[in-house]
C-alpha cells in the first residue's frame, strides 16, 4: 500500500501472465465489447425511435424492423465480449474492484436483473414489434431505460475503483451496499461521454449497413440518417468531453495536456479523429459514390473508440498512480497454459469463421447480418 | 479482512447458492440440451418424420431463449456475486485459473454463435451444415463444463495444489472426473427434463413419440447418479463424510432431499413418460422440474457445504479468511491488518470484528442464526468459547485476532445472548445448560467426543465441572451460575448413567 487508504492488499498469488499480455488482451477485447455495446445501446434507442415513427415513414419502419432482428444478436456478443475483459481486468485492479463492488453491491448485483430484463425486451421487441407495435414500442423504451441504468452503473463503479479516498465514508454511510459513487463531478461527464459515443457509433453502424444497400434510396437514407446520428453526438460529444476533462482531478487532467507525451498525443489525435470521420461522411452523404469516403469516415469513428479505449486506460492509471502500480504485481507467467490458450482461441476463431462463412455462402443468405440473427 | 464485507443481512452464501443454483441448473440443460437437440434432429431426418423435425425447431428457439440469455447471465451473476461476497477466495480462484477461464471464454463464444446460428436458421442452411453447427455447438458447450468443472472440484479437493500451486495440479483433481461424469449424467437428465416442456405443446400424433424419447434421456440420466454419485462422494474430504454421517444434521438431510426427489423423477418417468406418455401433462412436468431443481440443489449445498470450514479447501477460510494469514492476524490485531474496523467503542467494534469473522455464515437472527447459538453466554464464556471454535464441529474457522479482538468480539456475543428460559424441572434446566455449554463440542454417547459420567453422582460430577480448565487446553471454564452448575449435574447424571 503506497498510502494509508483503506486498499485491500494484492492478492499473493502472482499474476499468471505478463502484465504487458494482460493490459493487451484487457484493452483489445474492451474494444471489441464496445463496438458491440455501443451499437446495442444506440440501436435499441434508433429502433425505439423508428417504431414511434413508423407510419410516417417507410424507411423508419423497415429500420425498426431490421434492428429488431440484429440486436438480440449483438445483447448475445456484448455480453460475450464483455466477460473477457472483466477477466483480465481481475487480475491486475481485482482489489480495487472487489473493494469499490462491494460498497455499491445492491446496484452492481442489480445489473445481473437488469441484463436479463433488458435482454428478453429485446427479443421480445424482435418477435413482436411488428405484430404489437405498442407493446413492443413500450417493452423497448423500457429496455433502453434498463440500459441506460446498467451503463450508469458501470460508470459509477468504474469511477469509483479508482477513488479510494470515498471508500471509508461508503462503507459507514451503508455497509450493506446500498451507495452509489454521487460524489465524484467526473461520475455525469463520464456517463453522458460514453452514452454519446454509443449514439454516435451506432450511426458508424447505419452507414455500414447503408452501404451495403447503396444502390437503393433505402441503403441512401440509412447512409443520410447514420451520418447524422454520429455526426450531432460526436459534435455534442466534443463539449461533454471537455467538461470530462475540466473535471478530472488536476493531476489526471495534466498528464493529458502536457506531463505525459503518450496521454497527451492520444488526446490530439481522439480531438482529430472525429472530426476526420465527420468531414468524410458529410462528404459521402452528398457524394454519388459514397464508399470511399464513408469508409474513411468510418475508419476514423472506429479508430476513435480505439483512442478512447486506450484514453480511458491512461486515466485509470493515472488516477490509480498514488495507490497502485504494475510493479507492485508479483508475475509467474503460466506459459504452458498460456500457449494452450492462443491454441485454442485460433481454433475458435477458425470454427467462428467456419460457421459465419457457412451462413454466408448459403444459397437462401439474405445478408450475412439477417443471417446471423436468423430470419 | 483484507476488503470491505457486504452486510445484506443475511448470510452471503446464501445468495451464491440461490444463483448458482438457477445457473447451473439452466447450464447443465445447455450441455445436455445441445446433444438432445442434435441427435433428435438425425432421428429426424432419418425417419423421415417431419412432426419430430418441426418439434426440434421449436425446442431449439426455446433452447436459445433460456440458455443464451438467462444461462449465460447468470453465469456472469455468479462471477460478480462471489466477487461481492468472498472477494478473496474470488481473487485467488483468477489468479490461479485466469487462462483456465480465458480458454473456457473462447468454448463460451464459440457455443452462443453456434447455438444462434443453430436454432434459427433451420432453412437457410442444408442440413448436414446445419447438424455440423449443432454438434459444434454441443462440443463447445461440454468443453466448457469440462473447463469449469475443474476450476469447481479444485474448491472441494485442490490436492497436491495446496504443495505445488500447480495449474494443472489443481485442475486434475481428485474429485475432477466424478464430478464431470455426475455432471453429464445430470445434464443428460435436464435434456430430457426440458424436452418434455416443449414436447408437451406438440401435436398428438407426435406428442407421445416426444414424450417417451425425451423421458429415456432423463431415465437415464437420472439412473446413473446414485453409481456416480457414490464414487464422487467416495473422493470427498474424510471431515466431510463426518458431516453427512450425522455430524451435520443439514448435511444429511441434503443428501436425503436429493435422493428422494431423484427416485421420484425416476418413478414419474417409468410411470408416465415411458408407460403412460398420453398421462403426461403439465403438472407432471412441473414435478418433475421442481425435483430436478431439487436434485441440483442438493448436490450443489452437499458440494459447498462438505468445504467448511473453507471456501477453498485448506486454503481459504468460508469466511474469506486465509489460513495462512491466521498466525499474522491473531499477532498483530485485526486493527492492524483490516482496513475495514474503524470502531472504538468495544462493543461496536465487536459488531464489525462479528461482519468481519462471523457473518459469512451467520445471520442475527434467520438463517444459523447466531443469536440462538449463543443463548445464555455470558461474555467471558463467550471470550473462552472463541479459543476453540475450530473445535466444535469442525465447520467453523478458528477465531482470529488478538486478546483486544477477543474481548471486544466475545462481549458483542454476550450482548446478543438471550437468556436462558426458565425450564421446569432441574432435569430440564440442566439440559438447558448442557446445550447452551456443553453440546457445542460433545454428545452424550455418539461420536462426538462423548460424555461419560457413569459411576459417577451429581455432586461429584459438579466438582468436576470446577476442574474443566486443567484437562485441557481446549476446554473452557464453566462459567454458569451454582444453581446451573447443579442443574447440569443432574442432568449429566440422568442422562449418562
Amino acid at each position: 500500500m503506497l498510502t494509508n487508504l483503506p486498499i485491500p492488499r494484492i492478492d499473493p498469488m502472482p499474476a499468471p501472465g505478463p502484465i504487458w499480455l494482460l493490459r493487451t488482451l484487457l484493452l483489445l477485447t474492451f474494444f471489441l465489447h464496445l463496438l458491440f455495446m455501443n451499437t446495442l445501446l444506440g440501436g435499441t434507442v434508433i429502433a425505439f425511435v423508428c417504431t414511434l415513427r413508423r407510419k410516417r415513414s417507410l424507411f423508419a419502419a423497415q429500420l425498426a424492423g431490421e434492428l429488431g432482428r440484429i440486436l438480440p444478436v449483438v445483447f448475445a456478443f456484448t455480453i460475450t465480449l464483455g466477460v473477457a475483459p472483466l477477466l483480465f481486468l481481475q487480475v491486475m485492479y481485482g482489489h480495487l474492484l472487489y473493494a469499490s463492488s462491494i460498497l455499491i453491491a445492491v446496484p452492481w448485483l442489480g445489473i445481473i436483473g437488469m441484463v436479463i430484463l433488458a435482454y428478453y425486451g429485446v427479443y421480445y421487441f424482435s418477435l413482436r414489434a411488428t405484430s404489437h407495435p405498442v407493446s413492443g414500442t413500450i417493452v423497448m423504451g423500457l429496455s433502453i431505460a434498463l440500459l441506460a441504468s446498467i451503463a450508469h452503473t458501470y460508470t459509477n463503479n468504474f469511477t469509483l475503483m479508482l477513488g479510494p479516498d470515498r471508500w471509508a465514508s461508503l462503507y459507514h454511510r451503508s455497509a450493506a451496499g446500498w451507495n452509489m459513487n454521487w460524489t465524484d463531478p467526473t461520475v455525469l461527464p463520464r456517463y453522458l461521454h460514453f452514452v454519446l459515443g454509443a449514439l454516435a457509433v451506432t450511426g458508424l453502424f447505419l452507414v455500414i449497413q447503408g452501404l451495403r444497400k447503396r444502390e437503393t434510396s433505402y441503403g441512401r437514407w440509412l447512409i443520410d440518417q447514420g451520418t447524422l446520428v454520429f455526426v450531432a453526438p460526436t459534435i455534442l460529444n466534443y463539449l461533454v468531453g471537455f467538461w470530462f476533462l475540466l473535471r478530472l482531478p488536476g493531476g489526471v487532467r495534466m498528464t493529458f495536456m502536457g506531463h505525459d507525451t503518450f496521454p497527451t498525443a492520444l488526446l490530439g489525435i481522439g480531438l482529430l479523429l472525429p472530426l476526420a470521420a465527420i468531414v468524410h461522411l458529410i462528404l459521402a452523404r452528398g457524394n454519388k459514390s459514397p464508399v470511399r469516403q464513408a469508409i474513411i469516415g468510418i475508419g476514423g469513428g472506429v479508430g476513435t473508440i480505439a483512442v478512447m479505449v486506450l484514453m480511458r486506460d491512461a486515466v485509470r492509471n493515472a488516477y490509480l498512480a498514488p495507490h497502485f502500480r504494475f510493479e507492485q504485481l508479483p508475475v509467474a507467467p503460466q506459459w504452458g497454459i498460456i500457449l494452450l490458450f492462443v491454441l485454442i482461441f485460433v481454433g475458435g476463431l477458425a470454427t467462428l469463421f467456419y460457421m459465419l462463412r457457412a451462413l454466408t455462402c448459403s444459397p437462401n443468405r439474405v445478408t450475412a447480418a439477417t443471417a446471423a440473427s436468423g430470419r | 479482512m483484507n476488503y470491505p464485507v457486504w452486510q445484506l443481512g443475511f448470510p452471503g452464501g446464501l445468495l451464491i447458492a440461490a444463483v448458482a443454483v438457477l445457473h447451473v441448473f439452466v447450464s447443465h440443460f445447455a450441455v445436455g440440451g445441445g446433444a438432445y437437440l442434435v441427435i433428435t434432429e438425425h432421428l429426424a431426418y432419418q425417419r423421415n418424420d417431419d412432426l419430430l423435425l418441426l418439434y426440434v425447431k421449436r425446442h431449439s428457439k426455446f433452447f436459445a431463449l433460456v440458455t443464451v440469455v438467462f444461462g449465460a447471465v447468470t453465469g456472469v451473476g455468479i462471477w460478480f456475486t462471489i466477487g461481492l461476497v468472498s472477494p478473496e477466495a474470488t481473487s485467488s480462484l483468477i489468479h490461479t485459473f485466469v487462462w483456465g477461464w480465458a480458454i473456457e471464454w473462447v468454448f463460451f463464444f464459440v457455443e452462443i454463435a453456434a447455438a444462434l446460428i443453430y436454432a434459427y436458421n433451420w432453412d437457410r442452411l442444408d442440413r448436414r451444415t446445419h447438424l455440423a453447427i449443432g454438434w459444434i455447438y454441443f462440443v463447445a458447450a461440454w468443453l466448457s463444463l469440462v473447463v469449469i468443472n475443474g476450476i469447481i472440484t479444485y474448491m472441494l479437493t485442490p490436492g497436491r495444489w495446496l504443495q505445488s500451486k500447480g495449474f494443472w495440479d489443481g485442475f486434475f483433481n481428485p474429485t475432477y472426473l466424478p464430478s464431470l461424469l455426475i455432471r453429464m449424467a445430470m445434464a443428460t437428465a435436464l435434456a430430457g427434463m426440458f424436452g418434455l416442456v416443449t414436447g408437451l405443446r406438440q401435436a398428438t400424433p407426435v406428442r407421445e413419440r416426444i414424450v417417451r424419447w425425451a423421458g429415456a434421456w432423463l431415465l437415464i440420466g437420472i439412473a446413473l447418479l446414485p453409481l456416480l454419485g457414490r464414487w464422487y462422494y467416495g473422493k470427498f474430504p474424510a471431515f466431510a463424510h463426518d458431516y453427512v454421517a450425522g455430524l451435520i444434521p443439514a448435511a444429511r438431510r441434503a443428501v436425503l432431499a436429493g435422493a428422494v426427489c431423484a427416485a421420484l423423477i425416476l418413478l414419474l418417468t417409468m410411470v408416465f413418460a415411458l408407460l403412460k406418455p398420453r398421462l403426461v401433462n403439465a403438472a407432471v412436468v412441473a414435478v418433475l422440474l421442481m425435483c430436478g431443481l431439487l436434485v441440483m440443489g442438493s448436490g450443489e449445498y452437499l458440494r459447498e457445504f462438505s468445504r467448511k470450514p473453507y471456501v477453498i479447501n485448506g486454503y481459504i477460510y468460508a469466511n474469506d479468511m486465509r489460513v495462512a494469514d491466521v498466525t499474522r492476524i491473531s499477532t498483530q490485531g485485526v486493527k492492524q491488518v483490516s482496513p475495514w474496523v474503524m470502531a472504538a467503542e468495544p462493543v461496536k467494534y465487536g459488531r464489525e470484528l462479528f461482519a468481519l469473522q462471523c457473518a459469512a455464515c451467520h445471520s442475527l437472527d434467520g438463517y444459523r442464526s447466531i443469536r440462538s447459538r449463543v443463548r445464555g453466554w455470558d461474555a467471558t464464556f463467550a471470550r473462552e468459547m472463541l479459543l476453540h471454535l475450530q473445535l466444535t464441529r469442525g465447520t467453523m474457522p478458528p477465531f482470529a485476532g488478538n486478546e483486544q479482538d477477543r474481548a471486544a468480539l466475545g462481549d458483542y456475543l454476550a450482548s446478543l445472548a438471550p437468556a436462558a428460559v426458565a425450564a421446569g424441572g432441574e432435569i430440564d434446566a440442566g439440559r438447558q445448560v448442557y446445550e447452551m455449554r456443553c453440546a457445542l463440542c460433545h454428545s452424550i454417547r455418539g461420536s462426538r467426543r462423548p460424555l461419560d459420567f457413569s459411576g459417577m453422582d451429581a455432586g461429584a460430577i459438579a466438582d468436576f465441572t470446577r476442574t474443566l480448565p486443567d484437562l485441557s487446553a481446549d476446554m473452557p471454564p464453566f462459567t454458569g451460575t451454582e444453581s446451573e452448575r447443579h442443574a447440569l449435574a443432574v442432568y449429566l447424571h440422568d442422562a449418562t448413567k
